[in-house]
């Protein structure tokens, strides 16, 4: 075995193995930035009890050889060893979304392996954006993300909703923007911006709907693809388009989403895994109060929802923001059926955004405020020292992306530029720091006023309490039920916009028109495998001879014409 | 005397055609055999003209095995077996002649229609005479798939093979390694069968197939 180093297109190359028959690993820009992104999550998890797992290496060790790998073979092993060590993952968890997960995995591997060995071109790309879409969780392959992300343990989820899916997307920016760059075509955009948005508005929805803490945060994780998923695909479609400043800008806010998402997902996960260790629930339904039993978990995932919800100040707003920036400015030009459209998409983005809101708010209130709605939720715990102190990593890696996304864009000027050789950067028309700084100084001088001025007297009034009853004596804890559930929040928007969209079954569309007719195909060819095995000697014998005579006439038939 | 070897080397091939052909028609198996028989003897004959035509003496070799094993041999083995398991009446009731017929006539059409296009650089005598076997292995492989008896699917397996005979002598220049295994492993597979219809019918006390498939059936 040899390794040894080179320089290969002015980036550095690693081989591993004999002289060239060895594994190409290289480290660019775009493979620097990603790895970037896996890094903090990887070490948050490690903290957790999943570091004495192989499967949970092998997954690492999957990834990391994906995201570096410098030519098909390796990049192909990577992917395939994320998805079987991932596989076994969910497997230990659940057996049902474990093959549901497999299935997908497979069609996934089954569909990049021979794009990466088609020359470049609309089919290569279709089957790249089928392939990596469908491990990403891009609509309408994304029905099984959130029955499979939240089956394992705590931090393997997190891994698998902040690290792999970063790693599926990373094949797709890999493949559709440097290796068949040259044979770019619109529609590829286009495509990828409509995958992109079906997820961004179903993932949202069913985010705010979802009763289980870790499936809201699998959809919530589809929405977030989503909003990457439209950024790749303005910027791929202004680059076909000659427009670079526009894709940049699209770009820009793709990849700064990657990396806000790579950081507040993993947290959130970790601190369901939390949650479900000290109340063995996740249900939103059975939980409330925590936040007096686990005030630091308690933070931490307030800081998480502030990312989620995308609120300004929070490291979700910036790529927001540039995406929203980049929706308008592709609206503004073009023909008038893409203007439509673009602006169809403003108005989705809008609601995705208000959507995220409210389930960053239901997480909190219902799960960590009020009163706890079971024993468990009143005794819970804090979480264990490791696991915050990953999460807290996590929380204070936000801080940058959220207050000084100028200084992260400045890091990405290298990679965009290696995506889209002549771009400028725009500048960020946003400045989280001295707005801080301002509201910091309002609320300073405002708490100073009432402090010198505001009257010292007091009085003794009925506490409003939240709108609660006092609780009866026998209901130690306050009674449960006099409070909204987790249900009873999401009612109005299930009602408003959940019927029209998802149906009066709510049944998310990639479940009912995806994977319910590939349940219904799989019975029949059952059935059919089953006629076959049945079928008696002579039956066979008549199968075996007319598939002879079929091929000899389709011979016949092609030499004769 | 130069200018008869292909149009007798063609109605040997044809009247081997016609005797595959006349096995469809045939329900009776010992019709069967004299036709399996007089098709070996018409191959033998073919045998011995290409030889004569390519001045090859393998091919005379491979005349005088078709002769003693498929014209002399195997017919006597099949007549005993038709007369120790008392089957002489045995009329085979699988599928109409009439059908069979046509869907064999359908079979000649297909092995013409794909041997004469796609062969069209090689020597006339070659192409007509691959279309003639390609039709006669057809007509086998119809014979077994339609008949229930499993003699009579033995004798559709032997014809099957006397096509494939007949296109390697037809062939200038095919070792002769190869029809003596092919005859050889007729041989071993009659053998087989023997042993195996015996079987058949100590279970069954006839030999149509029906049986076995009702075992499959209950097995499942």
């Amino acid at each position: 075995m040899v390794c040894y180093i080179r320089v290969v297109n002015q980036y550095l190359a690693l081989s591993i193995g004999l002289p060239g028959h060895g594994l190409h690993l290289a480290y660019d820009p775009l493979a620097l930035l990603f790895l970037a992104i896996l890094t903090p999550q990887i070490i948050a998890t490690a903290l957790g009890p999943d570091r004495k797992s192989v499967a949970y290496w092998l997954f690492v060790a999957g990834m990391v050889l994906a995201v570096l790998a410098a030519e098909a073979f390796p990049l192909l092993l990577g992917f395939e060893l994320m998805s079987a060590a991932s596989w076994l993952l969910v497997l230990r968890g659940d057996r049902k979304p474990a093959t549901l997960y497999a299935g997908v995995a497979m069609f996934s591997g089954a569909c990049i392996l021979p794009a990466l060995f088609l020359p470049p071109g609309g089919i290569a790309f279709t089957l790249i954006l089928l392939g990596a879409g469908a491990k990403a969780g891009l609509a309408p392959l994304h029905a099984w993300l959130p029955r499979a992300h939240p089956a394992p343990s705590a931090g393997v989820s997190a891994l698998m909703s902040g690290g792999m899916v970063k790693v599926a997307l990373y094949i797709l920016i890999r493949y559709g923007f440097i290796v068949m760059g040259g044979a770019a075509q619109p529609w590829w955009g286009t495509a990828l911006i409509i995958a992109g948005a079906a997820s961004v508005l179903i993932g949202s929805l069913r985010a705010m709907l979802e009763v289980e803490l870790k499936t809201i945060l699998a959809c919530s994780t589809v929405e977030h693809v989503g909003l990457i998923a439209v950024g790749l695909g303005i910027a791929l479609r202004a680059k076909a388009l000659g427009d670079p400043s526009l894709a940049a800008l699209a770009l820009q806010g793709a990849l700064l989403c990657a990396i806000a998402h790579g950081l507040f997902k993993p947290l959130l996960f970790l601190g369901a895994g939390a949650v479900k260790h000290a109340t063995s629930t996740t249900s939103l339904d059975w939980l409330g109060g925590l936040i007096r039993g686990m005030p630091k978990l308690g933070g931490l995932m307030l800081a998480g929802c502030f990312g989620m919800a995308a609120l300004p100040l929070g490291p979700g707003f910036a790529p927001e923001f540039l995406l929203l920036h980049a929706v308008i400015n592709a609206a503004n030009t073009g023909e008038i059926i893409s203007r439509i459209g673009f602006t169809a998409l403003l108005a989705i983005l809008g609601l995705a955004a208000a959507l995220a809101l409210g389930a960053a708010v239901r997480i909190i209130g219902i799960g960590f405020l009020g009163r706890p709605r079971s024993l468990r939720a009143a005794a819970a715990e804090e979480a264990d020292r490791p696991v915050l102190f990953g999460m807290g990593l996590l929380a204070v890696l936000c801080v940058p992306v959220a207050l000084f996304p100028g200084m992260i864009l400045l890091f990405l000027n290298p990679v965009i530029n290696q995506l889209i050789p002549d771009a400028e950067q725009p500048p960020l028309g946003y400045a989280p720091a001295p707005l801080a700084l301002l509201l910091l100084l309002a609320a300073g001088a405002s708490y100073a006023i009432l402090k010198r001025y505001g009257t010292k007297a007091e009085r003794e009034v009925h506490a409003f309490n939240g709108g609660f009853g006092k609780p009866p004596a026998w209901l130690p804890f306050g009674d449960p039920i006099t409070q909204a559930t987790g249900t009873g929040f999401a009612e109005p928007v299930q009602r408003a916009l959940g019927r029209a969209i998802l149906g009066p079954k709510t049944i998310d569309p990639g479940e009912l028109y995806v994977l319910d007719p590939l349940r219904r195909l799989n019975v029949q060819f059952t059935r059919a495998a089953e006629r076959v095995r049945r079928a008696t000697i002579r039956q066979r014998l008549a199968f075996v001879f007319m598939a002879l005579v079929l091929f000899l006439a389709a011979l016949g038939f092609v030499q004769g014409t | 005397m130069s200018n008869l070897i292909y149009p007798f080397a063609h109605l040997l091939g044809g009247l081997i055609l016609i005797c595959a052909f006349a096995m469809l028609s045939q329900r009776r198996l010992a019709a069967m055999i004299t036709l399996y028989q007089f098709e070996a003897i018409t191959l033998t004959a073919a045998a011995f003209w290409q030889g004569y035509a390519q001045h090859e003496l393998a091919l005379y070799l491979t005349g005088v095995i078709t002769l003693v094993i498929k014209a002399v041999a195997l017919p006597i083995g099949l007549r005993r077996i038709v007369k120790n398991f008392n089957i002489v009446r045995a009329v085979e009731t699988a599928m109409p002649v009439g059908l069979s017929m046509i869907l064999g006539v359908g079979l000649i059409g297909v092995a013409v229609w794909v041997v004469l296009p796609t062969t069209l650089s090689a020597v006339t005598l070659t192409r007509e005479d691959l279309a003639i076997s390609l039709s006669v292995v057809l007509l086998g492989l119809l014979v077994m798939t339609t008949r229930r008896n499993a003699l009579s699917q033995v004798v559709g397996f032997l014809s099957t093979e006397n096509g494939l005979v007949l296109a390697a002598i037809g062939m200038p220049g095919m070792p002769f390694v190869a029809e003596l295994s092919v005859a050889l492993l007729v041989l071993m597979a009659f053998l087989v069968v023997g042993v195996f219809l015996f079987r058949i019918r100590e279970h069954f006390d006839n030999l149509d197939i029906a049986g076995i498939e009702n075992i499959e059936k209950q097995g499942r």
